[in-house]
């Protein structure tokens, strides 16, 4: 293959990634909690944008608002309901619990869309851009593309605005931020319901790019909690530094002659380790999200 | 120096326990003797899980009063605190401020309210600059607009230039002097009333001290706001308050105006090395 084939491949599949780890890098980087669930909202954002299209039949990229908008507000009803609840306990009670969750959601697709594989076909599939013998798919290509847009405007927010600060803040001190004034149960279900949105924008565009069914979940959810560690958690450019890095691997090691397609996991892997002794805090992490 | 002058002139009897309840404080900023407390304790007792820490305290803090918290390290003073800041919650009693019942109440209302705390430690947002924790100390809105905010925002760097100097450095790469300065600044970028001090001098030089306390002192001449100052420097604090009470082993075993505290013979022993 091409040098820019691969090139591009690799932008365009790393920025994929970065998107599905965006979610996780906020909930978990900033905020502490670990989402098992997270791969499970990816897919309940991949058939939101799936029943959109097929229904109501919207491009599931013009759809990404509304499949972002119906995530919010399932992931503001979870931590509210329930993670608000277990916040102070164990780590582990999250965890089971974001656990047992993944499985209710899982199931409950399985039983509404049947584990049938799924894909979306727009007009444009298929088509795109050829720059000498390069070529750049329109789907991926604006997959890319709203990949930067949700990460950049994830750091602006955090970052630049009030709530946003609020957020940061009490990831980094839970009691300090209480005493500044802010409500935490609200801001923690903000956080949670900003990750599920960015978890079903991802969905969106992973049924637009792959045939999916509800089992894909769990091999994205591996994948961002690896990404999410390498780029440096609760940092989000770090989550599509990781993403690169990650896709980086995927695109390349398959390609070495000898090695195929089964040790890209494996090497991704072991990059992470590498990464993670030479920079503890992974790629943009900085120490005190910790 | 606050009032050191009015203080000697007006307190009464030496080497006296003043009671603590009903007694309104001879040295009385506020214009008349009869106005109610702006936080009145009345025999709160909490503790950790299943251990007691505080037994049946009461005290108060008057309109535009300085009064001191003082005591040995493990007393209670923190616990005194976040259970008026409502973090932890009393077991019994009552927490009223500015005529409110606010036992119940969650820290996020209790800081709205205008009781806010200046935590030990400082507790500051690491990660964040001076600018960000600044403007978080003034999440709760109270002073009504951006633009006063930012009005506010100034008049905290006019009193303490060198956050001025230092607005886009992260936090955790201040001196502690500095981290407390920053400290300080985000409690009364929350417009307070009443401004909690959780151990100001621990862990400072005593210049950097002097500084802040006088940064204090100008902060309760301009403006109508009141101070309960918690120190395990006791003179310190009783050099700077218009009142102090003495917590030990989660009792409040001896309170009345600073300067008598000062003279008195048991403070001196336990507390003054003299
Ligand atoms: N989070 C906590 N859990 C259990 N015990 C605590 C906790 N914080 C403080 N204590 C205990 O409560 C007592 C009073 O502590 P504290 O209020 O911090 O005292 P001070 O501020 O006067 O030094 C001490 O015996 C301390 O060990
Ligand atoms: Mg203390």
């Amino acid at each position: 293959m091409a040098f820019g084939q691969i090139l591009v491949n690799w932008l365009l599949l790393g920025s994929l990634y970065g998107a599905v780890a965006l979610g996780v890098s906020l909930v978990w980087g900033i905020m502490n909690i670990v989402n098992l669930a997270h791969g499970a909202f990816v897919i309940l954002g991949a058939y939101a944008a799936f029943w959109m299209y097929t229904q109501l039949h919207i491009d599931p990229y013009i759809s990404i608002p509304l499949t972002m908008a119906f995530l919010f507000i399932i992931g503001w009803i979870v931590q509210y309901t329930l993670i608000n609840r277990v916040i102070r306990a164990p780590f582990l009670v999250t965890f089971l619990l974001t656990f047992g969750l993944d499985l209710l959601i899982i199931d409950l697709v399985q039983q509404i869309f049947t584990s049938d594989l799924r894909s979306v076909n727009t007009i444009y599939a298929g088509s795109g851009l050829d720059i000498g013998s390069t070529h750049i798919a329109f789907d991926r290509l604006i997959a890319a593309a709203i990949a930067i847009v949700l990460t950049a405007a994830l750091n602006y927010f955090l970052t630049h605005t009030r709530e946003g600060n609020a957020i940061l803040a009490t990831g980094m001190d839970r009691d300090a931020a209480r005493l500044m004034g802010i409500n935490i149960r609200n801001t923690y279900a903000l956080t949670f319901a900003i990750g599920a949105a960015l978890a079903g924008a991802a969905g969106a565009m992973l049924a637009e790019l792959y045939p999916f069914n509800p089992s894909n979940g769990d091999a994205f959810k591996l994948r961002a909690f690896a990404i999410v560690i390498l780029g440096g958690l609760g940092s989000p450019w770090g989550a599509l530094a990781g993403g690169l890095v990650f896709g980086l691997v995927e695109t390349v090691v398959p390609l070495i002659p000898g090695v195929g397609p089964g040790y890209d996991d494996a090497i991704a892997f072991a990059v992470l380790v590498a990464v993670l002794i030479f920079r503890p805090d992974g790629l943009l992490g900085k120490p005190f999200y910790r | 120096m606050l009032r050191r002058g009015e203080l000697n002139k007006t307190s009464g009897a030496r080497h006296k326990q003043s009671e603590l309840t009903g007694v309104k404080g001879p040295l009385d900023t506020s214009s008349s003797t009869q106005e109610k407390p702006l936080l009145e304790l009345h025999g709160l007792s909490t503790g950790y899980g299943e251990t007691q820490v505080l037994w049946d305290i009461s005290l108060h803090v008057m309109h535009g009063e300085v009064v001191a918290l003082v005591g040995a390290n493990g007393a209670g003073k923190s616990t005194l605190l976040n259970t008026i800041s409502g973090l932890l919650q009393s077991w019994e009693g009552t927490i009223v401020f500015a005529g409110r019942d606010i036992t119940r109440y969650r820290a996020e209302r209790i800081a709205k309210l205008g009781l806010v705390q200046v935590p030990q430690g400082r507790r500051l947002f690491g990660g964040l600059t001076i600018e960000e924790n600044l403007r978080l100390g003034a999440y709760t809105n109270r002073a009504g607009s951006a633009r006063a905010i930012a009005a506010d925002l100034e008049r905290v760097y006019m009193l303490l230039p060198k956050l001025c100097e230092r607005r886009k450095q992260l936090t955790h790469s201040l001196s502690g002097g500095e981290q407390q300065m920053c400290a300080i600044a985000r409690g009364l970028m929350a417009r307070p009333n009443l401004l909690l001090i959780d151990e100001l001098s621990l862990g400072l030089a005593p210049n950097i001290v002097d500084d802040l306390l006088t940064a204090i002192d100008n902060i309760h001449r301009q403006e109508k706001m009141s101070f309960l100052l918690v120190e395990q420097d006791v003179q310190i604090a009783l050099e700077r308050a218009h009142r102090a009470y003495v917590l030990e082993g989660g009792h409040i075993v001896l309170s009345g105006p600073a300067t008598d505290l000062l003279k008195s013979e048991k403070i001196r022993i336990a507390y003054l090395g003299a």
